[in-house]
């Protein structure tokens, strides 16, 4: 399949940014990129067979693929996760854009209205708005929006994310609340700011 | 609003909602003091809490979420619509698909010029590397400033998509040009040597163009000026193989990226060395023009079966028939055709500048000779003609050609008569081909067309395949797959079954054998690798003549006789370490082992 850049390569990179090094993980975001956008590609075509993408089980297999098992310490397991979450999110957001795309085809394309009553909540939008807001957050409050990348985007649990970003398990669960709280209020036009 | 602000409401809030109402209320109120705008962002987010864990909003992963956005729209993100935006280009008009994607209409908005723009199948520009190697290559290509090659603007990424936008000619493909005409001799010179020329520039800059074929070779509309397209785009859509050139990065496995269409109408103008996918260079593009050539001149296609694999075996093993057996063509036109497609490249032009001299002289000599200069189509040659064509040899023979054309023909047919008749036996060798065609199957049906490969690629749940094999030489064959299942191996037999050959294990030699061979294999729901055991053997094998009983469509072949089982483990175990030298192509494989038995198993591996 693909060609999988060499573990040792990755296995190296996830230790030198684990050990501060910024420039590492620039090298590695993009062969992270590739393996999890195929691969959410291929479970993406399952879908249509009626299976649920797994995105917890794509990240996994991403990280068997990409990542030297003999070599590798636990902790890079954490940073993997952290940056495969940022990476579906872009994936997904991607997707989403260019479905917007397609569907506003010729501009101001005429609706008919059997077209028009047809219309369901669209998927896509709320996803590109929701990255909107995640954007906002991060503003005010980064960990709060990491904390929700990495659970809605990269399907961790909350003993996963506590692990990736140190806290514990009650700041996650609280972290989320709030944060939940608060896109939800953007998202519904019910806030006001 | 503010960090601290925001900090603040948060503090409140994480507590308060641990709370039940009426202590909520009590105790927001304590915290906010006087601040009603403070307590009111409060309120409003426990209330947007309660309605999200109403909604369930964001429960699960967003993937799931828009999972129903990434199939059916998804599926062709590549398509887009008239008057969309794309980049800074505005999408006019769809000039067509081709295997790499979509080419369209496009206006420049920032140089307000039209282009064209071809928007690549995500799966093609996934490869990054590799589009890497494609955009130098076709860049310089476009550098060279020679009029036949086809001027590349930009390459460039819009919505997550790869795109090159290119100068647009208004005009046709040299293959809907072809389309049920026969063209003039002096066209069909100046074709060619403008394709000559446009390969010439570009062999000079070190880059091959792999992939000249009709579809690639533009007419303009209102001079006549050829173009050829996509020089390097071939470089994405090459398969690898051990035998194939080196590049970058030693650790790329075998794959098979391209989609099923873009083999099946590229394969006819394939070499023999791009065939079997050995190192290409130059004198490849040598050979795909004088198939063009060889298409134009007599209206067929000289190598061309009724599957990919026939179409392979034919590029390698045929010697087309002349094409004055076919036209009245100069026979220096059929020299010069016949030079550029020897099967082995050291045969043929050396380059492209050559094959451009000889040309142009027959053309001078063309223009010359009043009779050949009506550009009228060649005339097929009717028995009435043949007398008529032996005069006009003659003439030829006073320009000196007949011998070296006689000469080139004998050579030809000896050799071809020496392929089909005489098989390249050596002794006690067993030597067998084989390939795997491909077919996908959704809501089993087929879908999209098949495809064929040498060996191992991933397998998905729905694709169904079919093993073909063929040898030079006659012999006993028995195929047996072996699924991932850990212990003592269950086999199910795959050949002889009563389909495949009637049932019987002795195949005849050179000739092709689908198994099954109206049907498919379909791997059952347990994944890991399969292994497909192929044994060939000069003598009947008393260990598996047996397994013919088993073959049954109801049991998809399952051999449940343990001590049969047993029995073939351990002809397969004898001889495991007697293992065949294995010459992977690009579509085919094929086996030799020395003495009377080959044994091989090909690992299949699937999801």
């Amino acid at each position: 399949m693909a060609r999988t850049p060499p573990q040792h390569e990755i296995t190296q990179l996830l230790a030198q940014w684990r050990e501060g090094n910024q420039s590492a993980l620039d090298d590695l975001y993009p062969l992270v990129y590739d393996e999890l956008h195929r691969l959410a590609r291929r479970y993406m075509s399952r879908e249509r067979k009626g299976h649920t993408l797994q995105t917890t089980a794509l990240i996994n297999e991403a990280y068997v693929r990409l990542v030297d098992q003999k070599n590798v310490q636990w902790a890079n397991r954490s940073h993997f996760f952290a940056i495969s979450a940022q990476i579906m999110r872009r994936i997904l957001i991607d997707h989403a854009r260019r479905h917007q795309y397609a569907k506003r085809g010729g501009g101001a394309r005429q609706v008919s209205l059997e077209e028009a009553a047809t219309v369901v909540p669209d998927q896509s939008e709320e996803l590109l708005r929701l990255d909107e807001a995640l954007k906002s957050l991060a503003e005010m409050d980064p960990r709060r929006s990491q904390v929700v990348e990495l659970r809605y985007f990269g399907g961790l649990n909350n003993e996963e994310i506590a692990g990736v970003l140190h806290i514990s398990e009650n700041t996650v669960t609280r972290d989320w609340n709030m944060a939940r709280a608060w896109l939800y209020q953007q998202l519904t036009g019910s806030g006001a700011n | 609003m503010t960090p601290d602000r925001w900090q603040k409401i948060s503090r409140i809030f994480k507590s308060a909602i641990l709370l039940d109402n009426e202590a909520r209320a009590a105790y927001v109120e304590s915290q906010c003091g006087r601040d009603e705008s403070l307590r009111v962002e409060v309120e409003k987010l426990i209330e947007s809490h309660g309605k999200a864990d109403a909604d369930s909003f964001m429960n699960g992963v967003a993937a799931e979420a828009v999972a129903p956005l990434l199939t059916d729209s998804e599926a062709r993100p590549e398509i887009l619509n008239k008057g969309q935006r794309f980049g800074s280009y505005i999408i006019l008009d769809s000039l067509g698909s081709g295997g790499m994607g979509e080419v369209y209409l496009a206006r420049d908005t920032r140089l307000d010029r039209t282009v064209a723009l071809k928007v690549l199948s995500p799966d093609i520009s996934e490869d990054k590397r590799r589009m890497q190697r494609f955009r130098q290559e076709a860049k310089v290509a476009s550098s060279l400033n020679q009029p036949n090659i086809l001027t590349v603007f930009e390459f460039g990424e819009a919505d997550g998509l790869t795109f090159i936008a290119t100068e647009f000619i208004d005009g046709e493909t040299l293959r809907e040009h072809l389309h049920g005409k026969r063209l003039g001799l002096g066209e069909i010179v100046d074709i060619s040597l403008q394709v000559l020329a446009a390969l010439d520039a570009a062999h000079e800059a070190r880059i091959v163009h792999r992939d000249i074929k009709p579809e690639n070779v533009m007419l303009r509309r209102r001079d006549h000026v050829v173009k050829v397209l996509d020089f390097g785009l071939a470089k994405i859509t090459e398969h690898k193989s051990p035998s194939a050139e080196h590049d970058s990065d030693p650790e790329a496995i075998t794959q098979f990226r391209t989609a099923p269409g873009i083999i099946m109408g590229t394969i006819n103008y394939m070499s023999p060395e791009q065939a079997q996918a050995h190192k290409i260079d130059e004198r490849t593009d040598i050979w795909s023009t004088g198939v063009i050539m060889y298409e134009m001149i007599t209206g067929k296609i000289p190598f061309s079966g009724s599957t990919t694999s026939h179409t392979i075996v034919q590029i390698l093993e045929k010697y087309p028939v002349p094409l004055t057996k076919l036209v009245e063509a100069p026979a220096e036109l059929e020299r010069i055709v016949m030079k550029a497609l020897a099967k082995k490249p050291n045969d043929r032009f050396q380059t492209a500048k050559d094959m451009l001299g000889d040309l142009r002289s027959l053309q001078k000599r063309v223009e010359l000779d009043a009779e050949l200069k009506q550009t009228l189509p060649l005339i097929t040659r009717t028995q009435d003609d043949l007398w008529r064509q032996k005069k006009r040899v003659l003439v030829f023979a006073l320009l000196g050609m007949l011998l070296v054309t006689a000469a080139i023909f004998a050579v030809n047919i000896w050799r071809s008569s020496r392929v089909s008749n005489i098989p390249p036996v050596t002794p006690a060798q067993r030597t067998l081909t084989y390939w795997i065609t491909v077919q996908k199957f959704k809501n089993n049906n087929p879908y999209q067309d098949p495809f064929t490969l040498a060996g191992e690629i991933n397998f998905e749940a729905d694709y169904r395949i079919r093993v073909n094999v063929r040898s030079p030489q006659p012999g006993y064959l028995y195929i047996l797959n072996e699924g991932p299942a850990s212990g003592t191996p269950e086999y199910n037999v795959v050949f002889p079954t009563s389909t495949a050959n009637n049932g019987a294990s002795l195949v005849p030699a050179s000739e092709t054998i689908l198994i099954p061979k109206t049907s498919w294999l379909r791997f059952d729901t347990q994944q890991g690798i399969e292994k497909l055991w192929l044994v060939f053997s000069e003598d009947v094998l008393a260990e598996l003549e047996p397994v013919k009983q088993f073959a049954s469509i109801e049991t998809g072949g399952l051999i449940t006789d343990p001590a049969l089982n047993k029995s073939i483990k351990d002809l397969l175990d004898k001889h495991s370490s007697n293992k065949p030298e294995v010459e992977k192509g690009e579509s085919l494989t094929t086996l030799k082992a020395g003495g009377k038995l080959l044994i091989y198993a090909v690992k299949l591996e699937h999801h």
